[in-house]
């Protein structure tokens, strides 16, 4: 229809440029124009007050008077538009085809690689070969020229699309390329089409043209759209993993989710699917068990009739690690809530609880200690002694106990350490202990108020927030809407505090609903590179006297808590890579950052990665210093066997050890290609979108020769195309005069 | 004849010297400086709400022939002087937020579960109802603390196991170690003695009965946490109750006050 009015397809109005051929300068046509609007005006105003008509009629009538000749000048002007064309046959058209293993699904009784040849060999190839040199790769988890379009094997496991893309880019700089043709059905292993390799199409100014095969979307499939499991848990703690799924045509039906470690199987439950095409979230808690590396294999009971049975199943990685993070709780006076939350903690192996107690003005007693000089001199004042633990929780003290040191070193534990600190509510606690004048009020989640008289010894009763309700901590339940149910009926509180005004950032977990209304009760932000939160209540206690003796949530409460607090204190050296799972991609980065005893960064040391991976293989890579980032250094390993990997990073310093750190990967071949089958049109349009290609179908590709030719990639010419005798501007010339007309005939003027 | 003369003269011999002995034994009530049932004022800030209240536990009366203390309760001895002036002290001596008052509570229903730390007077004349028993068992388990006292020899010890035995049979009640943490969380009491009370007026003697030796008792949990502290054959609530008076020595009420505070704290922390 567009071609019909304006003789051009869209594209060489995109591409082109505007020009005015007659050669007589643009301002005396704007002049003319508003000439001629003004010559036109007068005589329809002389008009209209002999006449005597309303003014908007002799206004509708001037417009469309005024448009017919600004339309007959700008035609005088002999408008054209400016494309560039590829010259024939001095330019070459890659034609990249997709090699992998989905393109030998069948879609409709059609195998998708055949489908491919037949667009080829329908008049494509003999248009595209009459204008251009054509070249042809194949592309799967490599790219490679191949001399002709009916030699595919759809052998390999993995589509790297990108890589190839950026191959091409690089490897024909030489090469008069005019575009590419991409033939595919889209479902790229590597993770998408990333912006560096859409920059360098763009720096190439390479459009690449898409031809999508396979069906958009299966009638009847359930598949794993992603698993979401921490990449490191304590020991023996319980851990949560989110599965999100999504389905066609099993709406209402149930299956069954399963994870299991090998042989064993971890948990599994009974699921009703929701409806077609919505993402569904699932969440499964099960006990991390010993130290070690757990391989979850999450899976979906395979239903009658399924489309693609291959994507039902997915792997992570979970290090449950060995270390037993130290927590020191300072209470300032006896209270039930210290009692309590010791013996909850005492029956986590994952942490070890070291409290102290002021019992009297000048005696603490202390419980859990190492040895009997640990905290001999009272709380830590060296940042040797402080960060020594990995979370400290502050009972009912005030602020001024602490001198200002010990106040810095708190906030450093949390800044720099990437420790954790929780602050619980009471007569003592955040305003009424003095805390908004103190420098630990930087460090709190919330901005306390002036008021005293903030702790309350009434009832509270409990209710999760939307983001306590996601929490994984705070399931006492393991089902989402039973947990907030749960927490519902939970005893009341013996005592709550109002912690003043939650900061920006923070988050609210759980409130509690009070006489006095709904108050903030627990309260969480990361600051710097550990986190802290304020619990403001010293009556949770209630939980354990006051429900049956079998309940466990206030243990589990507190369990869990506290190892939100520690989980993420990491050690002088943290190592890391961008996943736990490498899926056809053997490049593996590694990353560590390195600290002193003190936690301050060390930009001049020496890290090592001593990588042991499937069979017994080991090997060792030394990071070079970021040189943008002190203290992190970085390298990369190639781990080419599938199979799991473990890394351990030693950090040294002048020769002497300062610290390790561990982390496990897995490698995968092959399992990406059975997800995603159903054609990614969705990337390849915006692949062909933002390289100045297109998206075409296989049954509609006879432009596309057209399309390629405009193009400014290879050795071009430009070219200009009359505008001047477009149809579009005699029907609109038509239609003003047939309208005026119309217009006078009906106010009786003709 | 000459015969029953000499029984007659040592007839009425032994009768003078027996009135003379019983005489001098005897205790006139009026020269007694105790008195028990002394109205106690109510303290002004009785009403605050506080961290720890003395929770005093009230029970049934074991069958007795002692009508004043069957028809009150043994439960009350000392009740509420003792109760208050301990904590008068707890105040001072802590940094515990304590209430003024006691509270009395008891094994009818979950209320004792707000007061996890709960003294027990004369448990040697308790005898608890099988609902009473699984409640206190239940208490104890979750976490309560319970301290007994001022119970004394075979018998009252009998009487008071009777009712315990039922609560934890599967548990045995066994001799407190001097290293107990129970004994030096607060005060290091590695010198107990036996603390009388004020029957026991003016000390010659510290026991009652045949309750010679003071026994630390107590009954530990799974962890080996101390859920019930037993004092036998001692009175610490007598020495609470009467540590302001001057005829009440010194030494056994500064003990007393120890033991208190040294189980509130233990309880508070273990």
């Amino acid at each position: 229809m567009f071609e019909l009015f304006f003789q051009q397809p869209l594209s060489v109005f995109q591409k082109g440029t505007f020009v005015f051929q007659s050669g007589w300068p643009v301002w005396l046509l704007v002049v003319l124009v508003v000439a001629g609007g003004g010559v036109l005006g007068w005589f329809g105003w002389q008009k209209t007050r002999a006449a005597g008509w309303p003014l908007l009629r002799s206004a509708a009538l001037w417009v469309m008077q005024s448009t017919i000749v600004a339309l007959l000048l700008l035609m005088l002007w002999q408008p054209g538009i400016s494309v560039a064309m590829l010259k024939k046959q001095q330019n070459v058209v890659a034609i990249l085809l997709d090699d992998s293993k989905s393109m030998g699904l069948t879609d409709g009784g059609v195998v998708r690689r055949d489908e491919m040849v037949k667009t080829l060999d329908s008049g494509l190839l003999d248009e595209l070969k009459k204008r251009f040199q054509v070249r042809f790769y194949r592309v799967s988890d490599h790219l490679e020229r191949t001399e002709g379009h009916k030699n595919l094997k759809g052998e390999k496991t993995s589509s790297r699309l990108a890589d190839g893309l950026k191959q091409i880019a690089a490897e024909t700089g030489s090469l008069p390329i005019g575009g590419i043709v991409l033939m595919t059905d889209g479902a790229d292993t590597s993770g998408g089409i990333d912006r560096d390799t859409v920059n360098a199409l763009k720096g190439r100014q390479l459009p690449v043209h898409t031809v999508g095969y396979g069906r958009e979307q299966y009638d009847r499939d359930i598949a794993l759209v992603d698993v979401q499991a921490p990449v490191r848990v304590l020991a023996d703690s319980r851990l949560g993993v989110q599965v999100i799924l999504r389905q066609r045509g099993y709406a209402g039906q149930k299956t069954k989710l399963s994870l299991k470690d090998g042989d064993k199987t971890l948990t599994s439950k009974e699921i009703t699917l929701a409806a077609d095409g919505s993402a569904q979230t699932e969440t499964v808690l099960f006990n991390a068990g010993p130290a070690g590396i757990r391989t979850v294999q999450v899976s979906l009971g395979l239903l009658s009739n399924e489309e693609n049975p291959g994507n039902n199943q997915m792997t992570r990685l979970v290090q449950v690690e060995e270390r037993k993070p130290r927590v020191l709780y300072i209470e300032g006076e006896p209270r039930w809530e210290f009692k309590f939350i010791r013996r909850a903690l005492e029956e986590d192996k994952s942490v070890q609880i070291v409290t102290m107690l002021r019992t009297t003005q000048n005696k603490i007693y202390r419980q859990g200690v190492n040895n009997p000089k640990e905290l001999e001199g009272g709380f830590p004042a060296t940042p040797e002694e402080i960060f020594a633990y990995e979370g400290i929780i502050i009972g009912t003290v005030e602020a001024s106990y602490f001198t200002p040191t010990q106040q810095s070193l708190l906030r450093a534990f949390v800044d720099r350490r990437g420790g954790g600190v929780l602050f619980l509510g009471g007569r003592a606690s955040l305003s009424d202990g003095g805390y908004a004048a103190s420098d630990l009020k930087d460090i709190l989640p919330v901005v306390l108020g002036d008021r005293k008289g903030t702790f309350v010894r009434d009832k509270a009763h409990l209710e999760l927030t939307t983001n306590g309700s996601e929490n994984l901590a705070l399931r006492i339940e393991e089902d989402a809407a039973r947990n907030n149910e749960r927490w519902k009926k939970l005893p009341f509180l013996a005592d709550y505090q109002n912690p003043g005004t939650v900061k920006p950032g923070a988050i609210v977990h759980v409130n509690a609903l009070t006489e006095s209304g709904k108050v903030p009760l627990l309260i969480t932000q990361n600051y710097g590179r550990g986190r802290t939160a304020v619990l403001a209540t010293g009556g949770t206690w209630r939980w354990q006297m006051s429900q049956p003796l079998e309940d466990k949530s206030h243990e589990m409460f507190w369990q869990q808590l506290t190892r939100w607090l520690v989980a993420g204190t990491p050690g002088t050296v943290l190592a890391s890579t961008t996943q736990t799972v490498f899926t056809d991609d053997p490049k593996i980065p590694l990353r560590a950052e390195v600290r002193g005893k003190t936690y301050e960064l060390q930009p001049d040391g020496q890290v090592e990665a001593r990588v042991s991976g499937p069979a017994g293989s080991a090997q060792t890579v030394v990071l070079q210093p970021d040189p943008v980032h002190p203290g992190v250094y970085t390298g990369e390993y190639a781990a080419d066997q599938p199979g799991s990997y473990l890394v351990e990073m030693v950090a040294s310093h002048n020769g002497e050890r300062t610290g390790t750190d561990t982390i496990a990967f897995r490698r995968e071949d092959g399992v990406a290609e059975s997800f995603h089958t159903e054609q990614n049109r969705e990337l390849l349009e915006r692949l062909a979108s933002e390289t100045g290609g297109k998206y075409w179908k296989p049954d509609n590709t006879k432009k596309l020769p057209d399309e390629i030719a405009l193009s400014e990639a290879g050795i071009s010419s430009r070219e200009i195309r009359d505008l001047w005798h477009l149809p579009v501007f005699f029907l609109l010339l038509a239609a003003l005069r047939a309208g005026e007309w119309l217009l006078r005939r009906r106010w009786g003027a003709v | 004849m000459r015969k029953r003369k000499i029984l007659a003269a040592a007839l009425l011999l032994t009768t003078l010297l027996g009135v003379a002995f019983a005489q001098r034994l005897r205790v006139p009530y009026s020269s007694f400086p105790f008195r028990e049932d002394e109205e106690q004022p109510m303290p002004s800030d009785a009403g605050d709400r506080t961290e720890f209240q003395f929770a005093r536990l009230q029970y049934p009366n074991w069958r007795s022939n002692d009508r004043t203390w069957s028809a009150r309760g043994a439960w009350s001895i000392d009740y509420p002087k003792a109760d208050r002036q301990f904590v008068q002290g707890v105040r001072r001596l802590s940094r515990l937020n304590v209430s003024s008052v006691e509270q009395v509570v008891n094994l009818a229903s979950d209320e004792i579960m707000n007061y996890p730390w709960a003294y027990v007077v004369e448990p040697g004349h308790w005898d608890l109802t099988d609902q009473q028993v699984k409640k206190l068992r239940e208490y104890l388990l979750k976490g309560g603390f319970l301290m007994t006292d001022d119970f004394h020899g075979t018998m009252e010890w009998d009487i008071f196991m009777l009712s315990m035995q039922r609560v934890f049979p599967d548990r045995p009640v066994v001799d407190l170690p001097k290293t107990d943490p129970i004994f030096h969380v607060l005060y290091d009491l590695d010198d107990k003695f036996q603390i009388p009370g004020i029957v026991n007026y003016p000390f010659d003697q510290t026991h009652e009965y045949d309750g010679f030796t003071a026994n630390w008792r107590g009954i530990y949990d799974d962890h080996g946490r101390l859920m019930v502290a037993i004092c036998h054959n001692m009175d610490i609530a007598d020495a609470w109750e009467w540590a302001d008076s001057p005829s009440y020595p010194e030494k056994y009420a500064s003990l007393a006050y120890r033991i208190g505070l040294n189980y509130i704290v233990y309880a508070m922390s273990h």
